[in-house]
């Protein structure tokens, strides 16, 4: 596999996949193959299918964590100085329980060539964007499970990423929070014009976040959907489009 | 479920319990059941503290002890925790030294006592030596499985946030999210390090251990029980100051 970081070579794509596979193990046979895909800057895309088809590790692959079995990863980074070109909101938040929130935020801009003036106040701009301004002196263990997730999505954020990914982010939370912390991803999508790729196996939140969604399915899974969408849960097809979803993955599903 | 006491009733009960027992021992020495040589009462021991401490003795011995358990909890408290990270963080050092672990670690501190003379002498060193054995593996230990014991996931939340590399993982992921772990092995190693500390005494070595073996050679059995209690009243001191420290350094815990 070769992960490359180039310049902007197919138009304005941020991320190029081409015929990626992915397995855990060498001895086991591979769980997604033939995965091309490019993601256009600026575009939020999600990532849905049943569970094991490889979603999580597709995200990893993109983030650089896991090796991908066969194909090509291309991140087309912009080349500016105090920036990671990809990162990560975890599905468990994942703070570091010893840091306040502040702390955690900055985890990411540690080590960046960055004045130690820009660092604190990209932390605060950060806690800004999530409406945590005042919560900075906080340890983790004094949030709730809606807050712990917005320091995780400021975390990311932080380092000024040319993609986000999202790995189940809403996953564990109550209906309430999950649903506020849409509407508060979808603005800040709005006001960062980041590019997002957000596993999910909600394809109610998929339609209702995303502008292309694509489905995974089959074993090996493959993708089997890609389909372009109108954001929003009050757009007219929202449930047109959720069912035709889940019926294409109905078609593709086997046990 | 055990109901929960009110802090005073807990204090209150605490006290009552130790007036208790030092009733019952002062009972039992008086009684003339045990013969007064071989139990003195605990009304002797003010007495016998006084006047060990007009002559400075009491100053000299403690002093001497705490000297020798300082320096050899520091030793060991310091090489116990970076042999048992780096044994945690680095496979092939680990698979190297697992069986020499093996060899050494069931001997117990006090079996040293001979090569411990031999080598330094009947003297402070020696005494060190003992000390940072005993309180070497304990940390040794805790810290090795609390390193093992970091959420791995953690580790990879590091990966994706540029902090992968040895250093960054070991300072700001590996040794902060052992820290619980590795302060329960300090702590046991500051109670194990006392008796230790009475134990190379007892050998000779100047201190609150050799002072009791002279006076129970002489059968001052009172004089005994004032360095018995001021062993206690020492390990009361450092661990009730360590847990101070250590409530404050894991602050972040619920």
């Amino acid at each position: 596999m070769a992960k490359v970081n180039g310049t902007n070579v197919n138009g304005s794509a941020v991320i190029d996949l081409r015929g990626v596979a992915i397995g855990y193990g060498a001895e086991s046979p591979p769980v997604l193959v033939d995965v091309d895909l490019s993601v256009e800057r600026g575009s939020f895309v999600a990532i849905v299918g049943p569970s094991g088809v490889g979603k999580s590790t597709l995200l990893r692959v993109v983030a650089g964590l896991h090796t991908a079995r066969a194909g090509a990863v291309t991140i087309h980074e912009t080349k500016k100085p105090g920036h990671r070109p990809v990162s990560l909101v975890f599905q468990d938040a994942r703070l570091l329980p010893w840091r306040r929130v502040a702390k955690n935020v900055r985890f990411g801009l540690e080590g960046l060539p960055i004045s130690t003036a820009e660092r604190e106040e990209r932390v605060a701009a950060a806690l800004r964007l999530v409406r945590l301004d005042d919560y900075g002196r906080r340890w983790p263990y004094e949030l709730s499970g809606g807050q712990r997730q917005r320091v995780g999505i400021a975390r990311a954020l932080a380092v000024d990423p040319d993609i986000l990914l999202m790995d189940e982010p809403f996953g564990a939370l109550d209906a309430i929070t999950r649903h506020s912390l849409q509407d508060e991803l979808l603005r800040i999508h709005r006001e960062t014009g980041k590019t997002v790729l957000f596993v999910t196996h909600d394809l109610e939140e998929a339609v209702h976040l995303a502008d292309r969604i694509i489905v995974l399915g089959g074993s090996p899974a493959r993708i089997v959907q890609d389909v372009r969408n109108e954001p929003g849960r009050e757009s007219g097809g929202f449930r047109e489009q959720v069912e035709q979803l889940r019926s294409g993955i109905a078609d593709n599903y086997s046990i | 479920m055990r109901q929960p006491l009110k802090l005073h009733s807990s204090i209150a009960l605490s006290a009552l319990g130790v007036g208790a027992f030092l009733l019952a021992w002062e009972a039992l020495a008086r009684s003339g059941i045990v013969p007064s040589g071989l139990l003195p009462s605990p009304s002797a021991v003010p007495g016998a503290f006084l006047t060990e401490f007009r002559s400075g003795t009491w100053q000299a011995m403690v002093f001497a002890s705490l000297s020798h358990y300082l320096s050899g909890l520091a030793l060991g408290t310091v090489l116990g925790i970076t042999f048992g990270t780096a044994a945690a963080t680095w496979g092939i050092w680990d698979a190297f030294q697992a069986w020499v672990v093996r060899m050494l670690r069931p001997i117990p501190s006090i079996a040293w006592i001979p090569f411990a003379i031999i080598w330094f002498g009947v003297s402070k060193s020696a005494a060190t030596f003992l000390i940072a054995l005993t309180v070497f593996w304990i940390n040794y230990y805790a810290t090795y499985s609390a390193v093992r014991g970091v959420d791995k996931d953690l580790i990879e939340l590091g990966h994706a946030f540029g902090q992968g590399g040895l250093i960054p993982r070991l300072f700001k992921i590996v040794l902060p999210g052992a820290l619980p772990g590795i302060l329960a092995g300090v702590r046991a190693g500051l109670g194990q390090g006392w008796m230790t500390v009475v134990a190379a005494e007892l050998f000779g070595i100047s201190g609150l251990g050799a002072r009791m073996s002279d006076a129970s050679g002489l059968l001052a059995t009172h004089i005994v029980v004032l360095y018995m209690v001021t062993i206690a009243a020492l390990y009361g001191v450092c661990d009730f100051l360590f847990m101070q420290v250590q409530q404050r350094v894991l602050a972040w815990q619920k």
